[in-house]
């Protein structure tokens, strides 16, 4: 019996769409769960992407995918692979794999919010598939780590990050759940997969898998070039998504949506990615520096697409966006390094004398901003003070994206401003904006010094902080290297 | 004599702290309850003295907490004389 090409049936069948008689339309779609920006319900219809994947087909390639990864997993277990990569490469999958696998699981519950409250069959379709995706990426990359706990307890943490208050999880916790577990389906597109996929993700995986190669980690290489196949597809549904909006004249709607998410995600980006790339890959693993990824794959290629598609550069861009490229990941890996007991890795402070020459030839000025300050820190390692090395309080936190409030230069303010008698802390002007643009979708949540000043840590010191955070003594994260970027800087002194 | 938190950096250093002072210490107290989280951790000691800054303004070496008026959690600086 002839078959039918697929171009021929495909459409057809997947565009399931019909105008409801028995129910009205906002029983089906109710706009919390939904969100229409008011746009009416066959106006949706013509959402359509490219991949166009049958679900057989779908079954097939994710089996060979999992295929794949799973026998280079069996194989690199009987290696001894993992004791011979860098140590700060180490640090940086740990970190990755604290913050990322159980959020690809929040992911799927976005994905299933939109195979079931997207408003187009061909939209729901792709989302399922998404929704599926997201449990491979959770699946995937919490058994990686889980077969490297015999060698390193810290990869524990690959499950446990997300169950605790740790303050990086909870800056990342509140980032997902704002971008995905809890956003409607419209946003969800626009957010997750248009501004978080598109523009950071899909890049990052594959500068992570490259990476990776580079230096020997052939494992977590193909597990990420693995999954980022799938990234690839899903974040297909923020494009269309974002042309019916604009087509509908809702253009300023999507706008925000996405100035909104940009800069959230930007911050988590530069505490995790930033520090990752510039510190914690070996040296002459370096293909390039943050901030050349940063204007290469992010300015250029992610928003050469996004003004293609009429949209304009988010409004903080030349103000606060570029300005920040240049510093805010550097007093980032200065606090996670001081308050490195905090951490389930153990950061690399990466300021080697060559280091630091590189340091100073990527980002010109480093020496005197953040170099002065780790001159300090070598002279106290050096004399054995590393008491002095150590923290006796805790920073303060932005109240938006959770992360320390770090200064580019001496002398300025963070933004304290109040809302409803609650006092705020901002680290910039975006921040303060984003917080302030929806304040009913943040005010309850309080910041980790916010639960501190109302006594929910206990004892009030940093062993109590430690506690609350989740964090054991044989995780707690000490200098990747023993210190010895030190010893070396002192022989090459003497 | 209360338990007093402030957000305060000590000027050069990178990053904001929570700094718990006494509402009776005055601002010399409140300096050097600053600078030790700071002066010899990451910013050079030069045995400079130091002083307070709010709002633009350096506050006198002898007013308490209580009097100078800053409402708890205010950000307040520290930096060396001169
Ligand atoms: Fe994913
Ligand atoms: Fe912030």
């Amino acid at each position: 019996m002839p078959k039918l090409q697929r171009r021929d049936y495909y459409d057809t069948a997947r565009d399931m769409n019909w105008a409801f008689s028995y129910v009205n339309e906002d029983e089906v779609f109710p706009e919390e769960l939904s969100k229409s920006f008011g746009i009416k319900g066959d106006e949706w219809w013509g959402w359509d992407e490219p991949y166009k994947l049958t679900y057989r087909e779908y079954v097939h390639n994710q089996a060979g995918k999992d295929d794949g990864i799973y026998s280079i997993r069996s194989t690199i277990a009987r290696s001894n692979l993992y004791d011979n990569l860098d140590v700060g490469w180490k640090s940086a999958i740990k970190a990755h794999y604290g913050a990322i696998p159980v959020p690809e699981y929040f992911a799927s519950i976005g994905e299933a919010r939109m195979a079931r409250f997207g408003r187009a069959a061909a939209w729901r379709n792709m989302a399922t598939f998404g929704t599926l995706d997201e449990c491979r990426h959770g699946q995937a990359q919490i058994y990686f780590p889980y077969c490297l706990l015999g060698k390193d307890p810290q990869f524990d943490w690959a499950h446990k990050a997300m169950h605790t208050n740790e303050w990086g999880v909870i800056a990342a916790r509140s980032l997902f759940d704002d971008m995905f577990t809890a956003n409607d389906a419209v946003s969800t597109a626009i957010q997750l997969t248009f501004t978080f996929e598109t523009g950071f993700t899909n890049l990052q995986f594959l500068g992570m898998a490259s990476d990776a190669l580079h230096v020997g980690d052939i494992e977590f290489g193909a597990l990420i070039s693995s999954i980022q196949t799938d990234e690839a597809r899903h974040s297909q549904q923020g494009e269309p998504t974002l042309r019916i909006m604009i087509q509908n004249g809702k253009k300023a709607e999507a706008q925000k949506l996405v100035d909104q998410m940009f800069w959230r995600s930007w911050k988590l980006f530069a505490l995790l990615t930033g520090i990752s790339m510039d510190y914690y890959t070996p040296l002459e693993s370096r293909t390039m520096s943050f901030k050349e990824f940063m204007q290469d794959w992010i300015c250029r290629q992610f928003m050469d697409q996004f003004k293609d598609l009429g949209m304009d550069l988010p409004w903080y861009w030349e103000k606060h966006f570029l300005p920040e490229l240049d510093w805010v990941h550097h007093a980032y890996h200065l606090g996670v390094w001081f308050w490195r007991p905090t951490v389930w890795w153990n950061p690399d402070a990466g300021v080697s004398a060559a280091e630091r020459d590189w340091l100073e030839q990527k980002y010109p000025g480093w020496n005197a901003r953040f170099g002065k300050l780790w001159d300090v820190i070598a002279d106290n390692v050096r004399a054995g003070r590393i008491g002095k090395t150590y923290p006796a309080t805790l920073p303060i936190v932005c109240n938006c994206c959770h992360i320390p409030i770090c200064s580019p230069s001496v002398g300025q303010a963070p933004r304290i401003t109040s809302h409803n008698g609650r006092k705020l802390s901002f680290c910039c002007e975006v921040c303060e904006w984003v917080w302030k643009s929806q304040p009913e979708r943040y005010d309850t949540h309080l910041s980790v010094v916010d639960r501190f000043l109302a006594g929910q840590i206990q004892p009030p010191n940093l062993e109590g902080a430690l506690q609350y955070m989740g964090i054991t003594p044989e995780v707690a994260g000490n200098d990747a290297e023993g210190y010895a970027w030190n010893r070396m800087a002192s022989l090459a002194a003497e | 004599m209360a338990l007093f938190p402030l957000q305060a950096n000590f000027r050069g250093d990178f990053v904001v702290l929570l700094i718990p002072v006494d509402d009776g210490d005055d601002m010399t107290a409140v300096a050097e309850k600053v600078a030790q989280h700071s002066i010899g951790l990451r910013v050079v000691d030069t045995g400079a003295p130091k002083r307070v800054y709010y709002n633009g303004k350096e506050l006198p070496p002898r007013m308490t907490v209580k009097e100078s008026g800053i409402p708890p959690m205010d950000w307040i600086e520290v930096a060396y004389v001169g």
